[in-house]
């Protein structure tokens, strides 16, 4: 695709985000925020995610049938949607992290290959 | 991925789509607090780690960024984007629609008769041509027939359907009732074969008589159709067994309903066809018409083995026996596994071997040929009637179409040229033309379905307008077209693609504008070039439309005005027609023609009656009788044509009708039953068959049975020519007046109902209770049915021919006024386009006449180039309507030249005022103007 430069970021991070999503919620109901802050305390603040494409994200999942969505009550007494993984979004959890493993794998090897030959 | 959540994944993304489309505010509603929750735990988490309440609200704010692109992009995730895009769209075009009513009402109201138009003519053609017989599996009937060289056919008497087909043969669909049995019984090819045949007759049910379509039917009728009784029973194989037995009667739907009122206790009542008595044991399914004709509904059916007692054949053999009269239907179901091609075969030779064994086939003659037709429609006696004129409706309604499409793309290009500044600007503003193509296309589809919709309402009101323009008013007809979902769908469909004819010039023009040009000038000149040129075009399309559509009218009007216009042969003014049609039971052989001798005389004494004469025949009517002609001496021979048309009639019937006699005598009081038999021959038949010898004195004989085996029996002795008449026309106007010869009724052994030719200078309504009366007091059991004049007879005649008239004249009509409101539009943008031009040409001394000439030359020249191109798609065109034409060639020069002649005044009326406008210019506003 020929776009722009911070598309192409952009599209890296899209695939990874649904990810991230995905493993976040799969380990119990989520809303919105609390998926933020959950990947956040995951990688020990190391990953910043872009709050504004979060939502995005959050619907096409939703849309696509991996996650279901259901109102209610929040820490501090506020509604909130909750988000649950369905079963066809562990499979795909399932089937992308080990895509995602594979592909890790592939690019460390390739990357230290190079090293101890140049 | 297991089936179930692949499953999950598949109906995942319509479900949410349908669900956020349907709950929209909701959706929007659930968007808003989902991001305030966001902002609101955020703020919550910075004030927890010390910053300043305010401060915080505005950093999470910050963090999350501009909601309203969040929004839009979880929008696009739903897949809400092209939907709320379409939305706008449609909201846009409505508002653009609105702005300038004018123009969407001439547009709207334009495609709304085209599409009406269509949808008319579409559910009339596809009821007629397309509708199949209410019974199971339809599509496997099969319709026996068979086909034979005409004159040299073994076959001589059919009572029924019988037609030329090209290359000098004829077919039938007319049986003899032992080559029906026969087939039946060495039939291996197709499912059982069953037959038919549909009589007229009189019914009287609790005292009341009524004419009837009744189907007599063999007894595996119901069973090999498959259809059940709503009620009772349907008719059996045994009460088809014995010839004369089996008194019972299966009612249709329709009579149920008329008579009976649904009524359950119609069971076991008794009524009487042609006098004889039978038991109601069922009533057929809602929607079943019979075997023979989708259309026309059969009123009741009963078994074929009462024919000898509803239809008694006086003094001749059975027709349960005879094998040389032709006039059972009969079908069969094709099997499985069966194929046509050797179905046909087999029977083929089956019938070959049953013809030679059972008839006399003389040296020369032919076989008949077995035809097996699709019978899923009946006998489909429509597609011979209606197949052309219909292909010929449709191609014109087409036309109408197309024109009115080619007259709003144009109003859509010269609104385009106004609205090519929007375009650019909002290309320049990013607009993708993608996007632009669909916005313009969703404004003509917008425009297209406003037609539809109107469309829809003058199909639903008009489709019974043809059958209404086609019935008469002394003949019961219960054919209504109805309006079912595949003409919706037809007209949906039509409506989108107009919608698509007309837009997409338009649509396509509106993106190849150019950035640049748009917004700082108008660029005359260039829009010009290629929006005028493409307008233009169109006009021109328009203009060679309407000459073919003005063309075709004519020659379909001359049509008309020649056919009303044909020597009769006798004055059908002020003369009266009314039948008797004596049950033959109670008037058999003999007392018929008594009876008709009483009544001849009764309604000769009513007053206000000049003379009157019974016929068999009423000319123009549709029906026709022929018997052999053989003059003395002259033997059948097989390979010569010795039919000849003939009528029975009065002893007045001459001067009632005002048949000149050139020659000889015209019959008499002294033509008794006792005297000498005597004829009177018409001119033509004295040319054709004496060939410059005086026929008077000369002596011929005929065949005791006329060709239709309706009953009647003429005399065996020769009979001597008295005298000559003129020549008249016969079964219809358009056929030329046949040869014909005149026998007097009084000197035949018997005949069946006759038709009174009544001359009377009183008009119809005066007249008839008295002649009501006259028959009441013969007989109370007897009625004067179908009262008409002769004059109402010659319009139902051409009542075809009328309709088509009207109807292509309205097309006509339509796409002038079209085709003008086309000129008028092109010739009024290029004026309002070029008032610079026309400005500087007066400036510089042109005088206003000459801009207006120079503007009426321009549309002039304009209409020319279409008229010449519909003038030769007409010429191509026309020839195939040959056949629908009379008294005129397809090349018509009067047509040809007042349609040429009636283009040009339209092309320059639809101009006089934009070249007027041109004249009237102002040099000094005109230059000021840009």
């Amino acid at each position: 695709m020929a776009q722009e430069k911070p598309d192409k970021q952009l599209g890296l991070l899209q695939g990874t985000l649904d990810l991230l999503i995905l493993k976040a919620v799969s380990l119990g109901p989520l809303h919105g925020y609390g998926v933020l802050l959950r990947i956040q305390q995951i990688s020990s603040d190391e990953l910043v995610i872009q709050q504004g494409s979060l939502y995005p994200a959050l619907y096409r999942l939703e849309h696509q049938g991996a996650i279901v969505s259901e109102w209610g009550e929040s820490d501090n007494n506020r509604r909130a949607k909750y988000y649950k993984l369905t079963r066809a979004g562990r499979d795909r959890l399932g089937s992308e992290t080990k895509k995602w493993n594979r592909m890790a794998g592939v690019i460390g090897a390739i990357l230290s290959a190079t090293t101890e030959e140049a | 991925m297991s089936l179930r959540s692949l499953a999950i994944s598949v109906l995942a993304r319509p479900c949410s789509w349908f669900r956020a489309v349907l709950q929209r505010n909701r959706l929007e509603a659930e968007m808003e607090a989902e991001l305030a929750h966001h902002v609101e735990s955020l703020t919550a988490d910075l004030i927890r780690a010390g910053q300043l309440p305010a401060q915080a609200a505005r950093n999470a704010r910050i963090s999350l960024g501009a909601a309203m692109v969040h929004k839009e992009e979880m929008r696009a995730s739903l897949g809400l984007r092209w939907w709320d895009e379409l939305w706008a769209d449609l909201r846009y075009g409505v508002r653009i629609l609105r702005k300038s009513p004018g123009f969407t009402f001439i547009a709207a109201t334009s495609l709304a008769l085209a599409i009406g138009a269509n949808t008319t003519i579409f559910s009339v053609a596809k009821q007629l041509l397309y509708e199949r017989l209410d019974v199971p599996n339809a599509a496997n009937l099969r319709l026996l027939a068979w086909t034979g060289t005409r004159d040299h056919v073994a076959v001589h008497h059919v009572w029924g359907d019988w037609d030329r087909l090209p290359g000098g043969r004829v077919t039938s669909t007319a049986f003899s009732y032992p080559a029906f049995q026969q087939l039946r019984a060495q039939n291996q090819v197709l499912d059982d074969l069953f037959a038919f045949k549909r009589m007229t007759m009189i019914a009287t049910i609790r005292e009341d008589g009524q004419t009837v379509r009744a189907e007599m039917v063999s007894g595996n009728y119901f069973g090999a159709l498959g259809v059940l009784p709503q009620l009772g029973r349907v008719i059996e194989p045994v009460d088809d067994a014995v010839p004369g037995q089996g008194a019972v009667a299966v009612i249709g739907d329709g009579m149920w309903e008329r008579v009976f009122a649904r009524s359950p206790a119609v069971l076991g009542q008794t009524l009487k066809l042609n006098d004889i008595p039978f038991t109601i044991v069922g009533v057929a399914p809602k929607g079943f018409s019979g075997a023979r004709d989708v259309q026309i509904a059969d009123d009741l059916f009963i078994p074929l083995s009462m024919q000898p007692l509803v239809f008694p054949r006086s003094g001749s053999a059975s027709l349960f026996v005879d094998s040389t009269r032709w006039w059972v239907n009969v079908m069969g179901r094709a099997r499985a596994a069966g194929n046509d091609t050797t179905a046909r075969a087999a029977l083929d030779s089956q019938l070959a071997a049953i013809v030679r064994s059972t008839m006399p086939v003389r040296k020369g003659e032919d076989l008949p040929r077995i035809d097996l037709r699709d019978g899923s429609r009946g006998i489909f006696e429509e597609q011979k009637q209606y197949a052309r004129p219909m292909a010929v409706l449709t191609t014109l309604v087409g036309l109408v179409l197309l024109l009115a499409c080619a007259n709003i793309a144009n109003l859509m290009l010269a609104r385009g040229a106004q609205r090519e500044r929007e375009m650019s600007v909002r290309l320049a503003l990013g607009a993708g033309r993608v996007r632009i193509l669909r916005q313009m296309l969703v404004e003509s589809l917008l425009l297209a379905a406003l037609g539809g919709a109107g469309g829809v309402v003058i199909g639903y009101f008009g489709r019974n307008a043809i059958p209404k323009m086609t019935e008469n008013a002394w003949e019961r007809t219960d054919f209504h077209i109805h309006f079912d979902w595949k003409v919706f769908t037809f007209t949906a469909g039509i409506t989108i693609l107009t919608g698509l004819l007309f837009g997409l010039a338009p649509a396509w023009a509106a993106t190849r504008a150019e950035l640049n040009h748009g917004p700082n000038e108008m660029s005359l000149a260039a829009t010009r070039r290629r929006k005028g040129a493409g307008g233009k075009l169109l006009v021109g399309i328009q203009i060679a439309l309407s000459t073919l559509l003005v063309i075709g009218a004519g020659l379909f009007l001359r049509t008309l005005v020649s056919l009303s216009s044909v020597e009769i042969g006798f004055k059908p003014d002020h003369l009266l027609l009314g039948e008797i049609d004596p049950p033959r039971n109670r008037y058999p052989a003999g007392k018929d023609i008594a009876l008709n001798q009483r009544l001849e005389q009764a309604f000769a004494a009513v007053p206000g009656v000049e003379s009157v004469s019974p016929a068999m025949d009423a000319y123009v009517s549709g029906n026709l009788d022929a018997t052999d002609f053989l003059s003395e001496g002259e033997k059948l021979g097989a390979l010569k044509h010795q039919e000849e048309d003939y009528n029975l009639v009065g002893n007045q019937f001459f001067s009632t009708l005002k048949i000149p006699i050139l020659a000889g005598r015209a019959f008499g009081p002294q033509d008794t039953a006792n005297s000498p038999r005597v004829a009177v021959i018409n001119e033509s038949l004295a040319r054709t068959r004496f060939h410059g010898q005086n026929p008077i004195g000369k002596r011929f004989v005929t065949d005791p049975h006329d060709a239709d085996g309706s009953g009647v029996l003429l005399g065996r002795n020769s009979i001597e020519i008295v005298g000559i008449c003129g020549d008249t026309r016969y079964v219809d106007m358009r056929s030329e007046p046949p040869p014909q010869f005149f026998l007097p009724y009084v000197q035949q052994p018997s005949v069946s109902g006759m038709i009174y030719e009544i001359r009377t200078a009183m008009e119809a309504e005066a007249i008839v209770p008295g002649l009501r009366e006259v028959v009441r007091q013969v007989d109370p059991d007897l009625a004067l049915l179908h009262i008409r004049t002769q004059n109402q007879q010659v319009t139902a005649d051409l009542q075809q021919e009328s309709t088509f008239v009207t109807l292509t004249s309205g097309f006509g009509l339509l796409a002038l006024l079209l085709a003008s409101v086309g000129i008028y539009g092109i010739m009024a943008y290029s004026v309002a386009i070029r008032r610079n031009e026309i400005g500087i040409r007066l400036a510089l001394g042109a005088q206003p006449g000459q801009v207006r000439s120079m503007i009426l030359r321009e549309s002039t020249a304009l209409a020319g180039v279409g008229i010449v191109a519909g003038l030769t798609a007409a010429l191509a065109l026309t020839r195939l309507v040959k056949s629908m034409l009379y008294g005129i060639q397809p090349y018509d020069p009067v047509t040809l030249t007042v349609g040429v002649f009636t283009l040009l005044a339209v092309a320059l009326a639809a101009s006089w005022i934009p070249a007027r406008r041109a004249a009237a210019v102002q040099p000094m506003d005109a230059l000021r103007h840009d």
